[in-house]
């Protein structure tokens, strides 16, 4: 009985340093876990607060181009000069949200405007919010690309609706210098990696103006009609959008070859973008049914209650079906 | 004779030292469209709003798009004559706003005129693509995709051209 009551407390005092270790190793956990979206917090803000320059390589499927970058932050503004390195080079300027685009295409050159849009390496938005809801990320080992010292991530999906990503940041500036893509089999679908990268110390804007080609006429791009929507859907709605996939903008546009307008939604999960098109049925053209995938791009066009619905989006095959059919038509 | 004319629009040359550029750009047609060309670039990058040649089309679609009104209410119709008169603007403005709608007009015949000749090209052109588009069964469609990279928040597809018309 003795050795019962002086066990008791032994047995105890185990239980306890269990739970305790238990305990503080799931919060380390939580910490590690917090300190990596710490980390990729740093990286989408220094992608657009820091000034640099470099070279990077963007790879999807069998071609690869190389883009010098040149970003600028001067206190008041962003200035971004992209230009692709190869026989027809092309040249993206961004200040704020705005993107200019020199596009040479034979004896032309074509400037076209956007708006909006994320480059490499201001790919990650600096809300993580969204992406937070359905990815988890984890640290994997220090490596080193462009011969800096950088953190390894591993954003995987939680569910089976989106692609997974690898992101290395460097550890002393924060900046994102190597992502990639991959798909459920854990193939690459998009690479894109610094070779070369350094901060600028400069707050000279003289490179910011595109270099002229006297040989060639400029002409601003055919003007694509858009149409501003109010977001209230007349003869449909919606119904089951995949998970973590938030409408971010909603357009009545004139596509290319179609004499009526097309309704387009864009759907974003924070990394991922869907593109949905609701149109009616015109006598002219033909319905299209079926399904594509292209890379990492798939595409899926079905037909109800006499219109054409088409999903497109850097998103697996089931996404953009799940979108397709979560279209309902009223009756 | 190009350097001198980016001179002179980026203010490096004062006006009055400029009279030899400006003959020069009246005389010589290169010179002519290398100013018009230089402004159009100055434009874009700044992000003023510049007309596309498409401008004329593009307005004429809008406006089919526009439902038509056949009968409006009346109801309405003195609701803003009351709002009109209450903001009533200023009389420079209507004539500025009659300037600008004489200019417009102006630009629509001018384009009209210049592009009567071509007009029918572009659109075989887009008639051809269309075709082509529905009858490859390989590749995702180029007129969705198009839009969809146009609107989506990635842009990596300015890297890599798949598409192009």
């Amino acid at each position: 009985m003795a050795l019962i009551k002086q066990r008791l407390p032994t047995s105890l005092c185990a239980i306890f340093s269990l739970l305790f270790s238990l305990l503080t190793s799931i919060n380390a956990q939580a910490n590690a876990d917090e300190d990596m979206w710490q980390v990729l917090q740093k990286a989408a803000v220094a992608a657009h607060a820091l000034s640099y320059q470099g070279i990077f390589y963007y790879q999807a499927g069998t071609q690869s181009k190389p883009i010098q970058i040149t970003h600028m932050f001067n206190g008041q503004g962003e200035f971004a000069r992209n230009v692709v390195l190869d026989n027809t080079p092309r040249e993206v300027f961004s200040q704020g949200g705005d993107l200019t685009i020199f596009n040479p295409k034979n004896k032309n050159v074509v400037i076209e405007k956007r708006h909006g849009q994320n480059m490499f390496p201001a790919i990650l938005p600096t809300n993580l919010d969204l992406i937070k809801q359905s990815y988890s990320l984890r640290a994997g080992e220090p490596d080193r690309v462009a011969g800096r010292a950088a953190q390894m991530l591993f954003l995987d999906p939680k569910d089976t609706l989106r692609y997974s990503y690898r992101f290395w940041v460097d550890a002393q500036y924060g900046l994102l210098l190597k992502s990639v893509m991959l798909n459920s089999r854990n193939e690459i679908i998009e690479s894109i990696v610094f070779n070369q990268i350094g901060l600028m110390d400069t707050v000279d804007l003289d490179w910011f103006q595109p270099k002229i080609d006297t040989k060639k006429t400029y002409v601003m791009e055919d003007e694509v009609v858009i149409i501003a929507d109010d977001g209230v859907p007349v003869g449909w709605s919606l119904k089951g959008v995949p998970a973590g996939f938030r409408k971010i903008d909603q357009m009545i546009r004139m596509v290319h070859g179609k004499s009526l307008p097309v309704t387009h939604l864009v759907f974003s999960d924070g990394l991922a973008s869907v593109s949905l098109f609701i149109e009616p049925l015109s006598k002219n053209i033909k319905p299209r049914t079926g399904r594509k995938l292209a890379g990492g791009t798939s595409f899926y066009s079905s037909v109800s209650n006499g219109y054409q619905i088409t999903v497109v989006g850097e998103v697996p095959e089931a996404t953009v079906a799940q979108l397709a059919n979560a279209v309902f038509f009223k009756k | 004779m190009n350097e001198q004319i980016s001179a002179l629009l980026d203010d490096e040359i004062a006006l009055e030292d400029a009279a030899h550029i400006i003959n020069a750009m009246l005389k010589n047609k290169d010179a002519a469209q290398a100013w018009s060309q230089y402004n159009l670039i100055g434009d874009a990058m700044r992000g003023n709003a510049v007309l596309s040649q498409q401008f004329k089309q593009n307005l004429m679609q809008k406006i089919q798009i526009e439902p038509t009104v056949l009968s409006p209410n009346t109801a309405l119709v003195d609701q803003i004559s009351h709002v009109k008169h209450a903001n009533k603007l200023p009389t420079s403005w209507a004539i500025a706003a009659s300037f600008a709608a004489v200019m417009v007009v102006g630009f629509m015949l001018l384009n009209q005129q210049t592009h009567n000749n071509n007009e029918l090209a572009p659109m075989e052109v887009a008639q051809a693509d269309v075709s082509k588009g529905v009858a490859a069964d390989e590749g995702i469609p180029t007129e969705y995709l198009n839009a969809h990279q146009a609107s989506a928040p990635s842009a990596s597809a300015y890297y890599i051209q798949t598409v192009s018309y």
